[in-house]
């Protein structure tokens, strides 16, 4: 849908990155062994075992059902609410397992933010929105919230435009700042890693964009990692790209490669349009 | 061809339209119509009528002077009449009767009696004819002659036009009147309100020695203590029934006397007149001045002379309370049993059963709640109640037998369904993302109910609450069974500890309209309280679902959904 709009592929991509990352220099994240994931009968994952470099921008590619956003689920159990999912192997978290026994699920939110595909900010006021996780943690005193929310909602970007209206309704705002407030939300509680789901789909081009800058200004405190539909987006932001197809990991590398020089001939068909 | 045009017409739709509208049409009447019956029925009540005075003479009857007020009038057969044994010349096929207030029931027998028109002549409203409302035997029509104070004349006439001596006769019972109001009014507080915390306190105390007693704690030393607060009360209560005599005797000074139609002479005490009015002689704007008192007294006073008379205050304030009552208890009720069933409950077969079983609990008869309330609550809980906590009382019960507490539990349970329902309807709306959102930040599931999702269901709580309020300040079958009376000697809320008596008796709008139109012994008198009362009941549940419907739209504002 948004193939009209964006620049082309390599020109970006390349003029960002000089040198070739190489993922066996990047300290590991997140790593995922062997991970399938079933809802109902139905196989969604089929294995998959790849590692998110810290404080780096990871991109997940792929047609739509492909497991991209689900397996994007699995690195905060938000697949837990889904009553008819079943999960094997593992996710580890600085090589803790976030499926061993006895896990505290809300402490690993905590430390794994998620940003929707749709903007989802609560009806409540500007400021309370960015407080709410802090809120939740117990933390209720008036300096240590004011400070957060500033630092949050300049991280997102977001401050010079709501500083004079911190407490009216958050439903107020427009759509691109709603989704920078949930950013912002995500990242006054201070997380290791930012889970972004498409931040950008239900956007306005320019929106789009600021959400990208906002990207390669967060990946310095924050490792990330993105599901998006747009091969663009994916080339623009990222470091690494995965490339998924059918519950598969296809191709996992750093995004000048994947793009430019694809080892799999189904990558390359990908990206260039032939399928998806 | 015209049958093409026929179809078409009904292919267009508009036949439809026509219906639609007709219904709504029809359904708006009916309720314009109801609701303008009752007003003009019941508010015209309140009008001071003109009072006629006029020779009455049935054919083969000795005649008499009638004073009375116009109430009615409808067409009879002639042939109806002449069966009743009254002698009427053949020619008219129908003749109008009016029904007649005469008052005065003290020598009459009735206040009412009906007339034909056809035989009333010489009709006339004289300016000086007086009606006087009494605390007891309705109201008084006739002339005023004399005003005594102490039995000493201070004012008498004899004209019964308005002359120099007429009108001063008249001054000196209003200001009698003023008087003695003033004067009852202080008598009022003191046994009502004085007296009253004095008898509250010396039940307390009695209750108190009970429980000693049945707790073998009753040393001399509590036993004088409890003798000590009770002479003190004993004190107070003599200096108050010292100002009470002194009061009465005040009160009783002044007599006034009065000529009734019949000539039959009468002389009443002034303290038993409540107001007195020459409805001939009052002007338009007299005449809404009296009419506004009236409306007010109605409002805000007691009932009077078995409900027929006086005001209806402590029915609104009853219902009300009830009401309020009942929504503070089925609120958390209802929504903690909605929060279980929609968020924590697995959805399976179970819970349909349950959920069609709530559903059904809403088509459930409210006689049959009454029933349960009065059986489960009242003799189960109520008597368990009274063996735990109030032994001193027993045998009296205290929670054993119908009261506001109970009756607002019964409504709680018959309104549960409504607030299920809505709450949960408002629960599945709330969009995932947002419950994904605070998941999202470390909330636990707990946490996210309480503190996005139960905010964003609130508007729909709120219809849920309006609409048990509607169906809760209406009912009335089971109201009779667990608690509510036709006359309740104080309000439910006052000024002696614990201040809510959750345990009393309560009167009702809606019992009151029952009670007043159907049990009581003047039906005439009472018809236009009937709907009077029943607008006034409309008016009350209008009034709460207007608060309920603010708070709920405020609510709606403030967390209008994401309709993204």
């Amino acid at each position: 849908m948004s193939e009209t709009k964006t620049h082309s592929i390599d020109i970006s991509a390349m003029q960002r990155d000089q040198q070739t990352l190489r993922i066996e220099d990047e300290t590991k994240c997140l790593s995922v062994n062997n991970l399938h994931l079933y809802y109902g009968e139905k196989e969604a994952l089929k294995g998959i075992d790849m590692i998110i470099p810290e404080k780096k921008v990871t991109a997940f590619i792929g047609p739509s059902g492909c497991g991209k956003s689900t397996l994007l689920r699995c690195f905060n159990r938000m697949n837990d609410l889904v009553d008819s999912c079943r999960i094997t192997g593992e996710v580890n978290l600085n090589d803790q397992n976030i499926y061993a026994k006895g896990t505290d699920v809300a402490e690993l939110r905590r430390r794994v933010g998620m940003v929707f595909q749709k903007p989802n900010p609560f009806p409540k006021s500007i400021y309370e929105n960015v407080a709410y996780g802090l809120r939740i943690q117990g933390i209720n005193k008036k300096r240590i919230l004011d400070e957060t929310v500033e630092w949050a909602l300049r991280s997102a970007a977001l401050w010079d435009e709501v500083k004079d209206r911190l407490h009216e309704s958050a439903l107020g705002m427009s759509g691109g700042q709603q989704q920078r407030l949930v950013i912002a939300r995500t990242v006054a509680v201070k997380p290791e890693v930012l889970l972004l789901d498409e931040p950008a789909s239900a956007l306005d081009p320019i929106s789009t964009l600021k959400i990208e800058e906002l990207i390669h200004e967060l990946k310095a405190d924050f490792t990330i990692a993105i599901v998006t539909h747009n091969m663009q987006q994916a080339a623009r932001v990222s470091d690494y790209t995965a490339f998924m197809y059918m519950g598969d990991l296809i191709e996992f590398g750093d995004t000048n490669t994947l793009f430019t020089n694809p080892a799999k001939q189904q990558t390359e068909d990908y990206i260039t349009g032939r399928y998806g | 061809m015209k049958k093409t045009s026929v179809s078409n017409w009904f292919k267009s739709g508009e036949p439809w339209v026509w219906l639609n509208a007709g219904a709504v049409a029809i359904s708006v009447i009916m309720v314009i119509g109801l609701l303008l019956l009752i007003a003009v029925r019941g508010l015209g009540h309140f009008w001071p009528a003109d009072i006629i005075e006029a020779r009455y003479e049935l054919p083969g009857q000795p005649a008499y002077n009638l004073v009375a007020e116009r109430v009615e009038s409808v067409d009879v057969p002639t042939a109806q009449l002449r069966e009743a044994g009254i002698d009427i010349p053949e020619g008219e096929a129908f003749m109008q009767r009016t029904l007649v207030k005469t008052g005065n029931r003290d020598i009459y027998g009735s206040d009412f009696r009906w007339v034909v028109d056809a035989f009333l002549s010489d009709v006339r409203k004289p300016e000086m004819l007086i009606a006087a409302e009494r605390h007891e035997w309705g109201n008084l029509y006739g002339y005023i002659k004399e005003v005594k104070e102490a039995g000493v004349v201070i004012a008498e006439t004899e004209d019964k036009t308005p002359t120099e001596s007429a009108l001063a006769t008249w001054q000196a019972f209003e200001a009698s009147i003023e008087r003695a109001t003033e004067i009852h009014d202080d008598i009022y507080q003191i046994e009502k309100h004085d007296i009253g915390a004095i008898n509250h306190g010396l039940e307390r105390l009695r209750l108190k020695q009970r429980r000693y007693e049945l707790n073998n704690k009753l040393t001399p030393e509590a036993l004088a203590d409890l003798d000590a607060e009770r002479a003190e009360l004993d004190i107070e209560y003599k200096g108050l029934q010292q100002q009470l005599i002194t009061l009465y005797g005040e009160i009783n000074r002044d007599t006034v006397v009065f000529e009734a139609m019949d000539g039959t002479v009468l002389e009443l005490n002034v303290a038993k007149v409540v107001r007195a009015y020459r409805p001939n002689a009052m002007n338009g704007f007299g005449k809404i001045g009296f009419y506004g008192d009236k409306l007010w007294e109605f409002l805000s006073a007691e009932p009077r002379e078995a409900n027929t008379e006086g005001g209806v205050f402590p029915a609104i304030f009853g219902t009300v309370m009830m009401v309020l009552l009942m929504t503070i208890l089925v609120t958390p009720f209802g929504v903690v049993a909605a929060v279980y069933l929609r968020e924590y409950a697995s959805q399976g077969w179970f819970t349909r059963v349950i959920r069609i079983a709530v559903n059904n609990l809403a088509g459930v008869p409210s006689i049959v709640y009454g029933v349960f309330g009065l059986g489960f609550f009242i003799y189960f809980m109520g008597s368990s109640i009274d063996q735990a906590f109030f032994p001193e009382a027993l045998p009296a019960p205290t929670f054993g037998t119908g009261g506001l507490m109970w009756a607002s539990i019964t409504l709680a349970l018959l309104t549960v369904p409504v607030v299920i329902v809505a709450t949960e309807e408002g629960l599945s709306r709330i969009p995932r993302n947002v419950r994904e959102g605070s998941l999202a930040l470390g909330a636990t599931k707990a946490e996210t109910l309480w503190r996005v999702v139960l905010p964003m269901a609130s508007p729909a709580i709120m219809t849920g609450v309006i609409l048990a309020v509607a169906r809760a300040a209406g009912e009335v079958a089971p109201l009779m069974l667990v608690g509510v009376v036709k006359l309740a000697p104080s309000l439910p809320l006052d000024g002696n500890y614990p201040f809510i008596h959750l345990d009393q008796k309560f009167m009702h709008l809606g019992f009151h309209i029952y009670d007043v139109g159907f049990q009581s012994p003047n039906v005439e008198a009472a018809r236009p309280l009937v709907y009077a009362t029943a607008l006034l009941l409309v008016i009350v549940i209008a009034l709460l679902n207007f608060a309920a419907v603010t708070i709920r739209n405020h609510l709606r504002e403030k967390y209008k959904s994401l309709e993204m």
